[in-house]
């Protein structure tokens, strides 16, 4: 009985606002089976459909399905290693399920065909209701073992859906299942933001008809405006200590860069001139922000050191980048417009070259995955916009249309583990 | 072509095997599983209850008069000074007037640029009004960016109705 009840919340779970979709996939994917150790079970069966799509999503790896296997083995000692060769199957990962009070804990191992032997072994230990995000877990512990780099799969994401002037601000699992609303309003919802730790986010609502910073807790809801002010204040970017918040606001005339301490509400101004400047985006170290300021004519990135303020211009090729983040120490990614379009860029700062990401017309608010691998930005097609990525290593590109009404403003989550 | 590449990405994992063969202890990783819940907040329906006084319950209707903008400009057009003539005129004839002008800019572009942008359109009219004599105290200027646009289109055509400035009179 306890069973079934489990069964009808993951059912209740299975809602997904986004569905994805891979449109171009990786020439070279790593090609591995998912075993149950023991047999097929049916939490088994939904932990493997799950680590599936999650590893298919990310168009590197090539999943083999069971009608494909030329035999399934119980367990690592049955493994008939000429059919897995046969197969070019690159490995096996063998998974041991076990159900401990309602929760479901995950043993996995990585089965290497040519020695014919497991070589690691890792454990998730789950919590009860939590079969989605236990299995991200294994799946992201796969992507690692294979490619190095962390996997996103147990990440969040937030956007902004627009559904017959309703605006939602939604968070929901990286594979768009298990999405949850944050704030539902009749006005604009932009610029979501993450802090480093994931409890708290910031954005701007135009609820009192202009642009207002808040920052909201997620567990309890609560919000808070952060700078009481007639002018638009907007563009809220998080320090990775969380202990201040920079902004821009147009309190002074026209759009300038502040940062304010959270706690004892001081502000600090860090531009003083007459064009425009927003976007600002912390560097990791938190020393410098990138930002947007059109001072030499048209918009240009621009860093400013925090505690200096010198700033340096960063762009040069194009009449428009704008919305810069860092990607690492040494490469930033941002919108750039080459002829016509408007596309995701990232550009080397130390030898300046510049390198176009994305192909459709209208692509803006790109935002970089934790593990510094995929980016998630807004695009559009007809009237609506969705959201689409590109896996920077792999070229993959994958598209996250909604369901219904538009999908923008994508803010991927730091790490959650 | 790609076997060739297949035979050598074959040959980085069984590397990738054997390193983790020399390097894994026989205890087995482990972690565990964290979750986080979240609360909705739902401000539709409920704007005024919070004693914010909403200027979007009062419904503006059309605005008085368009300013037209070109492309990521903040100057004024000349085919839009006699309007803004007209408003002046109006304005300083009655002193109790007040003006509200909202900044729109088309979908182009970053939604923080053009909230700026428009903005910076808004006060452009803001800035003629002033010079030609009407009283800065008359006179509120909002940005809304590309959010608000009159044609959801992806054209010129459509481009060109959007990036405005609408005047609406208040009081």
């Amino acid at each position: 009985m306890k069973k079934l009840f489990l069964l009808l919340i993951s059912i209740g779970n299975l809602y997904a606002d986004l569905v994805l979709e891979i449109t171009q996939g990786s020439e070279q994917p790593v090609r591995l089976a998912l075993i149950e150790i023991g047999g097929s079970s049916y939490e088994g069966n939904e932990v493997i459909e799950i680590v599936r799509n999650d590893l298919l999503r990310t168009g590197e790896f090539d999943v083999l399905t069971n009608d494909q296997l030329l035999s399934i083995p119980a367990s690592e000692e049955d493994v008939i290693q000429r059919d897995w060769l046969l197969l070019e199957a690159d490995a096996i990962v063998f998974m041991n399920i076990q159900q401990e009070q309602g929760a479901l804990d995950i043993e996995y191992s990585f089965f290497d065909i040519g020695y014919k032997e497991s070589i690691e072994k890792r454990k998730v230990l789950g919590l009860p209701d939590s079969v989605r995000q236990t299995s991200h877990y294994v799946s992201d512990g796969i992507y690692e073992f294979f490619y190095g780099i962390e996997g996103v799969s147990s990440t969040k994401l937030m956007y902004v859906a627009k559904n017959s002037d309703i605006y939602k601000l939604i968070v929901s699992d990286a594979d768009g299942f298990n999405e949850q609303v944050l704030l539902k309003s009749n006005s604009s919802i932009i610029s979501p933001a993450w802090s480093a730790d994931a409890k708290d986010i910031a954005y701007v609502s135009f609820e009192n008809n202009r642009a207002q910073v808040f920052t909201q807790n997620l567990e309890t809801g609560e919000r808070e405006l952060v700078l009481s002010s007639n002018a638009s204040v907007s563009s809220p970017a998080w320090s990775p200590d969380k202990k201040f918040l920079a902004f821009s606001t147009t309190k002074d005339g026209n759009s300038e860069i502040y940062l304010i301490n959270l706690k004892s509400k001081e502000l600090t101004r860090l531009t003083d001139n007459t064009a425009i400047d927003t976007e600002p985006a912390w560097s990791k170290d938190g020393k410098n922000l990138l930002f947007t300021s059109d001072r030499a004519g048209s918009p240009q990135i621009y860093q400013v050191n925090i505690r200096n303020k010198l700033k340096r211009r960063i762009t040069t090729v194009g009449s428009y980048n704008a919305r810069a983040s860092y990607l690492n120490q040494d490469e930033i990614v941002f919108v750039h417009r080459g002829e016509s379009d408007f596309n995701v860029a990232k550009m080397n700062l130390n030898t300046r070259s510049l390198d176009i990401l994305t192909s459709t017309k209208f692509d803006e608010s790109p935002c970089i995955a934790p593990n510094g691998n995929v980016i998630i930005y807004s695009t559009k097609d007809g009237n609506l916009s969705y959201l689409a990525g590109v896996n920077i290593s792999s070229r993959v590109k994958f598209k996250l249309p909604a369901l219904y009404g538009e999908l923008k403003e994508p803010a991927w989550s730091p790490y959650l583990r | 072509m790609v076997s060739i590449f297949k035979v050598s990405m074959k040959k980085i994992i069984y590397s990738l095997f054997a390193l983790a063969l020399l390097f894994s202890c026989s205890s087995t990783q482990v972690e565990k599983v964290s979750q986080q819940k979240t609360t909705t907040v739902d401000l539709t329906g409920n704007q005024a209850a919070r004693g914010v006084v909403s200027r979007e319950s009062v419904d503006l209707g059309e605005p008085y008069v368009r300013i037209y903008f070109d492309y990521d400009k903040d100057n004024l057009r000349e085919d839009m000074l006699s309007d803004l003539l007209a408003i002046s005129k109006l304005m300083k004839e009655n002193s109790s007037y007040t003006l509200l002008v909202e900044g729109h800019a088309d979908e182009r572009g970053t939604r923080e640029y053009n909230l700026a942008l428009s903005e910076r359109r808004a006060k452009s009219v803001e800035d003629f009004l002033t010079a030609s004599g009407v009283s800065p105290f008359n006179i509120e200027v909002v940005g809304y960016g590309e959010e608000k646009p009159v044609n959801n289109a992806s054209n010129e055509s459509a481009w060109s109705k959007n990036r405005r400035a609408e005047l609406f009179f208040i009081r």
